[in-house]
């Protein structure tokens, strides 16, 4: 359980809040509220009800507060602690303009919202935290200020002052032609936050700052609690064993996910929250999805081929191939295998003969049972063994009992004050896919021999080029003390896709009608090399462009007709010529159509020829559908229509299936070949093997409008 | 649980994303053609008389088919296979008359398996073919050669109809030739030619033949009498994927006994087992400001899982699935409602922010696909801890960018030999969230059969962000001193794994197979097997013997030092009982190096209840504790855990 919060916001309101001040776009109001909204929906973007919030203003019109005395006029307590939601959001946001006064004291405030934090808090274990934000210069009393000092360091709360404008010679900000009294005001605050070892910070830091992402910790459970072993010690004696608890190292921090909703149909009184405030945002006519789930089998008899059957007439069981096996709810468990908690050590491998790709997953740590020095020991006997010899550990983990073992591989980290196993999955057999590629540094022909000068291979200028390149861009990375180090960045980068929705979800609750924004520059800093890498490499960069001399593939000849080469056998055998020579090829065979469709066509001499060919194959795709039970016919009429399309695309003659397969949707929506045939024309829709567009073929008079239009049934 | 929900998670999250551009559908098709001569039939006798290798070359053959089967059953659960003999006595094709030998289309021809998803029957029916010695009478039938020759030309014509009805658009259809005859109609110029006339018709059909020659004992196979004018460099519908022409050496020279044979054809046919698939194709690999080349990815490391659990109605003739269909429905209306008006909204403040479909899309928006590098760094740089998934394979690819090729090697080569990775920033697909990952070279690697096991080219391992590192626990450290890490260095001196080096192929994944295993008897409605074969599990027996003397004397240090350090608060300690030794070590040898975290003694007290049959009287926390050390579950009420302990006994005895 995250500990509970209790944090005030105090905004200036004044009337001088409402002021641009230095150039600056935005009033200094709407400058201090992008720090406090930012704080604001963070904490309401945790949902916690124990994370309470309150607002004051200070240097408001009115004055709301218990107070009442002279001192504390033009305060206004707009929110009171608790936790904070959409509504109140709305109603803070119409709340918070810059009033007609500058009367308020600051000090004043400060004193109001402990009083709030005092009489919500209790003596109950809180974070106390008060956040005043002010441009600092309406008038402030010190009167009493040691008694404000003392009471809250004896409730323990966390003072936070972010001014406008304040000088910060660390952060770099002085304000020229500065007003004596905000000069004053600035001291006064300073000293005050200081002597309550509280924050004191200038504004422009505090908004520069918002878009570093906050990481959220998140305090780790162990994942397996169990014993580390080598050997059996149920059958051996020589076995060792040492309870160890395993927790994550790393793992994939989550975008917040979308649930699904629908617009409301009506908005009828009397429905329930959350309608309330109806009309503000666009969040809230919206009405949540229910999913049922029903159950269909196959019946050739019944009317559409499918008939419903009952959740409860089913047993679960499992696909093996094409048969299904249904498992007894009794033994349920038979295809599980039995296994029980425990990690045994399998062996162990050198360092040097592992491969790093072939981690499988997250990381996990591997330390000593807690408070138990002899498993402490005992591991960092293992952990300094494997070190010094270089070595990791296979070893065999099941996290449960019943659970599915697995493979993973124990490495040793030995820090200053930490030591633990990092522990990584490894591949099974089943979870290696053995695709084969040539080499990449030499060629081997049909006839075996090797090739080393080859236009897919680098010359030595380009291996000389590619070399310096490389080396004129090393990534640099520093320490806190900015040397050098040989670390990836991975403490400064942030999961981008999170961080943007995160922030767009609190920056839409806040503004619904604004766009949402670009991702800020620190999600992106990574997505190019950086400037000064750029120029360094630059001169490295264009002698490798120039010796490698790639081409982009222009996009017209992307699917063009392939080199003749290609069709040849290995031994380069001239099969076009026999086929010519075949006597019975003069028609294109039905059980043979799209191998003799393609010959034909690589045979044709005219278009006559060709469009021969294109009616022959048409009239059997016909029969195919026509002569279709149901879909059973569709993948072979599919891939006839779509060799037809490739072939005449590559030869330039998207007429004649154009006007093809016009025909055939008109014959199709007409029902003329054997009845009701739109669900084939959705698998033409879907194979995308409609009208060959201008962007396809030049010669094509289809305009991309007319092509995706073809595609519509009515 | 975590770890439960991080792997079910993974899977929707690593969305495995197939190219989608063509109209085909992303399906392979495998056609074993299987040469049933008479030579293809005589048993290679082993040398090792030890060894019972007596495998012929055609029942190899069929054991390799047998073999991919079962195993595209796990892996490939929606892709087909058949096995077609040719060269036999018998015919059969489809529908056609078997008795009526005369009016056949594909005599000598022997459609054994139809290509199809197999089913149980099918597996059960293709194993009775590979051990024919004690097969049926019918199985010698259809093993028995034909005394004239077959048409090869017929027998591709045949392999074409059946590609051509039952697996049609499938994008990957491949026929494996599996014989021993390099010169099938040596003195038939006719034929010859007819056969590479089907043999194109194939190649336009896409249908991709793949040789597995086997060599006969007197002379090594030929390709270039016949075979080289029946197969292609590429079949037309894989038309980017650069080809892979290196002959499998050692598989075409099997010459020696029927087992070297059999295990050279199995890691020549696994080695082309699964068709290859892209994840990804054309992406540029942009190695600085407008230098780019294009490259295709593949994921050759993938975690597979068994296929998720279905309903089957049983209420037919044969067991069918049956499929779920899910409504939405308004929670308000309680009407169903179309997906199309759906709207992607986040919980915030007690209400809903929502965004439109086009505002969704853009959020998830960083670029188009791209690889850039942003620098490179020493490979030393890469943690070990560093890994968040498994990696993305990448290798060259001429379709976007002419020399991309020679580009990529020349990195390739240059990042091996300096031993460096780089860094890039990663999109894989359009609206796919960008990642940092560090891309390193990997070079190839043959196995001892010269087939490749890992191809040439980079590997992309995703990094962990700042958001994905957990912060260590607190762990207190008592550091062993040198005698006992010497001590520890002994014992895992004894025990690596052979050549130091951890290969997957050696570890089947057992909870996987036992799956699959089971499944299959109750399908077959067979016995179960008694005990799975289950690699994984360590060798005990090894470990006793190889470095049981050194653990002892480990677990001595151990003591000493814990005795030492701790100062025998370890010893009274409440948490730490019986240390590694606690008996003194000169008067018997330790018993058990055990480093226990249980009160001492529950182990014997526990035995002794059961002993006496009184495990029921001991406290929950007795026996939690017992089960938990034995890596039993300890969830449940008093009568769950009793029983559990019982059973923990009786397995024992």
């Amino acid at each position: 359980m995250a500990e509970k919060e209790a944090t005030v916001y105090i905004v200036d309101m004044g009337q001088s809040m409402g002021e641009r001040h230095h150039g600056r776009p935005m009033t200094d109001l709407e400058w201090a509220m992008q720090y406090v909204w930012d704080r604001i929906t963070a904490t309401v973007a945790t949902g916690r009800k124990t994370a309470t919030v309150g607002v004051v203003g200070l240097r408001t019109d009115e004055t709301i507060n218990n107070l009442e005395e002279e001192n504390f006029s033009n305060i206004s307590i707009l929110f009171g602690l608790g936790q904070v939601l959409m509504p109140d959001i709305r109603k803070l946001r119409e709340t918070i303009k810059p009033s007609n006064t500058n009367r308020g004291d600051a000090i004043s405030s400060i004193v109001i919202a402990m009083q709030m934090i005092i009489e919500y808090t209790k003596k109950n274990k809180y974070k106390r935290k008060i956040v005043l934000v002010t441009n600092g210069t309406g008038m402030m009393s010190d009167d009493n200020i040691e008694g404000i000092i003392e009471k809250m360091k004896e409730v323990n709360i966390e003072l936070v002052i972010i001014g406008a404008d304040f000088d910060d010679a660390e952060y770099g900000v002085k304000e020229e032609d500065k007003d004596s009294r905000k000069a004053e005001n600035e001291t006064l605050l300073r000293s005050l936050t200081e002597d309550c070892e509280g924050v004191y910070g200038t504004l422009e830091q505090a908004v520069s700052e918002l878009d570093i992402p906050r990481i959220k910790v998140t305090k780790s459970m162990p994942s397996f609690k169990g014993n580390l072993m080598l050997g059996n010690p149920e059958e051996y004696d020589t076995a060792i064993t040492i309870p160890v608890e395993r927790y994550f190292r790393t793992y994939v921090a989550k975008p917040i996910s979308a649930s699904s909703f629908v617009p409301r149909s009506s908005t009828e009184p009397g429905s329930q929250a959350p309608v309330e405030g109806k009309g503000e945002g666009e969040g809230d006519a919206l009405s949540s999805v229910r999913t049922s789930r029903t159950y269909q089998i196959t019946d050739e008899t019944a009317p559409g081929g499918k008939i419903d059957v009952e959740r409860d007439d089913l047993a679960k069981g499992y696909e093996y191939g094409r048969t299904a096996v249904p498992i007894e709810q009794t033994d349920e468990n038979v295809a599980n295998l039995q296994t029980f908690a425990g990690m045994g050590l399998i062996g162990f491998v050198q360092k040097d003969q592992y491969d790093r790709y072939m981690h499988m997953s997250n990381t996990n740590i591997i330390i000593p049972q807690r408070a138990n020095d002899n498993a402490s020991l005992a591991l960092s006997s293992l952990i300094h063994a494997l070190y010094e010899l270089e070595s990791y550990a296979v070893a065999r983990l099941v996290t449960k009992e019943s659970k599915p073992p697995m493979l993973v591989l124990l490495a040793p980290s030995v820090e200053a004050d930490y030591e633990c196993l990092i522990e990584v999955q490894l591949p099974f057999a089943e979870d290696v896919r053995s695709y084969r590629f040539p080499p990449l540094d030499k060629i081997i022909t049909v006839s075996g021999k090797v090739v080393t000068e080859h236009r897919n291979l680098p010359s030595a200028a380009l291996k000389d080029a590619m070399s310096n390149f490389v080396d004129s861009m090393d990534f640099i990375t520093t320490d806190d003390d900015g040397e050098p180090t040989d670390d990836l960045p991975i403490d400064e980068s942030f999961s981008p896709l999170l961080h943007r929705i995160e922030s767009a979800v609190r920056y839409r609750a806040v503004h619904p009608y604004d766009p949402v924004l670009d991702p800020s520059e620190r999600l992106t800093q990574f997505a190019h090399p950086s400037e000064e890498m750029a120029k360094n490499s630059k001169s490295h960069l264009e002698k490798l462009m120039s010796t490698a001399d790639v081409k982009k593939v222009p996009p017209k000849t992307k699917g063009r007709k392939r080199q003749r080469e290609t069709e040849k056998p290995l031994s380069g055998l001239d099969v076009d010529a026999l086929l010519s020579l075949e006597p019975k090829r003069t028609k294109i065979s039905t059980e043979n159509a799209i191998p003799e469709f393609k010959q034909t066509l690589s045979r044709a001499e005219n278009i006559d020829a060709i469009h021969d060919a294109v009616q022959q194959m048409a009239k059997i795709i016909e029969t195919q559908i026509t002569h279709s039970l149901g879909h059973s016919n569709y993948d072979r009429v599919i891939e006839g229509l779509g060799t037809m399309r490739e072939e005449l695309v590559d030869y330039e003659e998207p007429v004649v299936y154009n006007d093809f397969v016009r025909q055939l949707k008109g014959k199709v929506l007409r029902e003329e070949l054997g009845g009701d045939r739109r669900e084939l024309w959705w698998f033409v829709r879907k194979g995308k093997l409609g009208l060959i567009g201008k962007s396809e073929v030049d010669s094509s008079a289809v305009e991309e409008e007319e092509a995706q239009e073809f595609f519509a049934t009515n | 649980m975590a770890e439960d929900y991080y792997t079910r998670e993974e899977d929707n999250y690593e969305d495995e994303e197939l190219d989608q551009t063509s109209f085909k559908s992303v399906k392979d098709a495998v056609l074993f053609a299987i040469d049933i001569s008479s030579s293809m039939l005589t048993p290679r006798p082993s040398p090792d008389p030890k060894k019972h290798g007596d495998e012929s070359p055609a029942s190899a053959a069929l054991k390799c088919a047998y073999h991919l089967m079962q195993q595209r059953i796990v892996s490939n659960p929606h892709d087909m296979i058949g096995v077609l003999l040719y060269g036999t006595k018998l015919s059969k094709f489809y529908d056609e008359n078997e008795d009526d030998q005369e009016d056949l289309s594909y005599p000598h021809c022997y459609l054994y398996t139809d290509l199809d998803v197999p089913s149980a029957q099918e597996v059960k029916h293709l194993r009775s073919l590979t051990s024919p010695a004690d097969g049926d009478d019918d199985v010698r039938q259809i093993l028995e050669p034909s005394k004239e020759p077959v048409s090869m030309a017929n027998m591709l014509f045949c392999a074409n109809q059946i590609f051509t009805s039952k697996a049609p658009n499938f994008s990957s259809r491949r026929l494996f030739v599996v014989t021993d005859n390099d010169n099938p109609h040596a003195d038939n110029k006719a034929m010859r030619s007819a056969a590479t006339v089907r043999a194109r018709d194939l190649y336009d059909l896409g249908v991709n033949i793949e040789l597995f020659p086997i060599s006969q004992s007197d002379h090594e196979f030929d390709t270039s009498k016949f075979y080289d004018d029946i197969i292609y460099k590429t079949s037309p519908s894989d038309g980017d994927a650069p080809a892979y022409l290196q002959p499998d050496t050692n598989a075409s020279t099997g010459k020696g006994d029927g087992l070297t044979l059999l295990n050279s054809l199995l890691s020549s046919i696994n080695s082309r087992s699964v068709p290859r698939r892209s994840l990804f194709s054309n992406v540029p690999l942009e190695i600085g400001p407008d230098f780019k080349i294009s490259v295709n990815g593949y994921l050759l490391l993938k975690k597979q899982e068994p296929a998720r659990s279905c309903f089957i109605w049983q209420g037919g003739e044969t067991a069918q699935i049956a499929q779920g269909v899910t409504t939405l429905m308004s929670d308000e209306t309680g009407q169903e409602i179309d997906k199309s008006s759906i709207r992607k909204a986040y919980k915030f403040g007690g209400e809903q922010v929502s965004f439109s479909i086009e505002e969704q899309q853009a959020l998830r928006n960083f670029g188009d696909p791209v690889i850039r590098i942003i620098g490179f760094k020493p490979l030393s740089a890469l943690p070990f801890w560093a890994n968040v998934k498994h990696p993305s394979f990448i290798y060259p690819s001429e379709e976007g960018y002419i020399g991309s090729t020679r580009v990529f090697s020349a990195l390739h080569q240059k990042l091996l030999d300096s031993e460096k990775l780089a860094l890039v920033w990663f999109i894989p697909r359009r609206n796919a969230s960008p990642v940092l990952a560090a891309m390193i070279a990997g070079a190839e690697k043959i196995d001892e059969n010269g087939v490749q096991k890992i191809p040439p080219g980079m590997w992309i391992i995703a990094l962990p962000f700042a958001d994905d590192v957990r912060q260590n626990p607190d762990s207190k450290i008592n550091r062993a001193g040198d005698a006992l890490n010497n001590a520890m260095r002994d014992v895992i001196r004894q025990l690596q794994l052979p050549k130091a080096i951890y290969d997957p192929s050696k570890y089947p994944n057992p909870s996987l197979q036992w799956h699959y295993r089971i499944l299959q008897a109750i399908a077959l409605d067979e016995d179960f097997p008694e005990s799975p074969d289950d690699k994984t599990v360590p060798k005990y027996r090894q470990v006793h013997k190889r470095a049981g003397d050194y653990i002892l004397k480990w677990a001595e240090e151990l003591n000493l030092q814990a005795s030492e350090m701790f100062d025998g608060s370890a010893a009274t300690s409440t948490l730490v009982k019986r240390g590694a030794k606690t008996e003194p070590a000169s008067d018997h040898p330790p018993k058990r190096v055990k480093i226990e975290d249980s009160a001492p003694g529950v182990e014997d007290e526990v035995k002794k209840c059961f002993d006496k049959g009184t495990v029921s009287k001991l406290t929950m926390v007795v026996l939690k504790e017992f089960l938990h050390s034995h890596g039993r579950a300890t969830a449940g009420k008093k009568a769950d855990l009793v029983e559990r302990v019982e059973q923990y006994f009786e397995q024992k005895l």
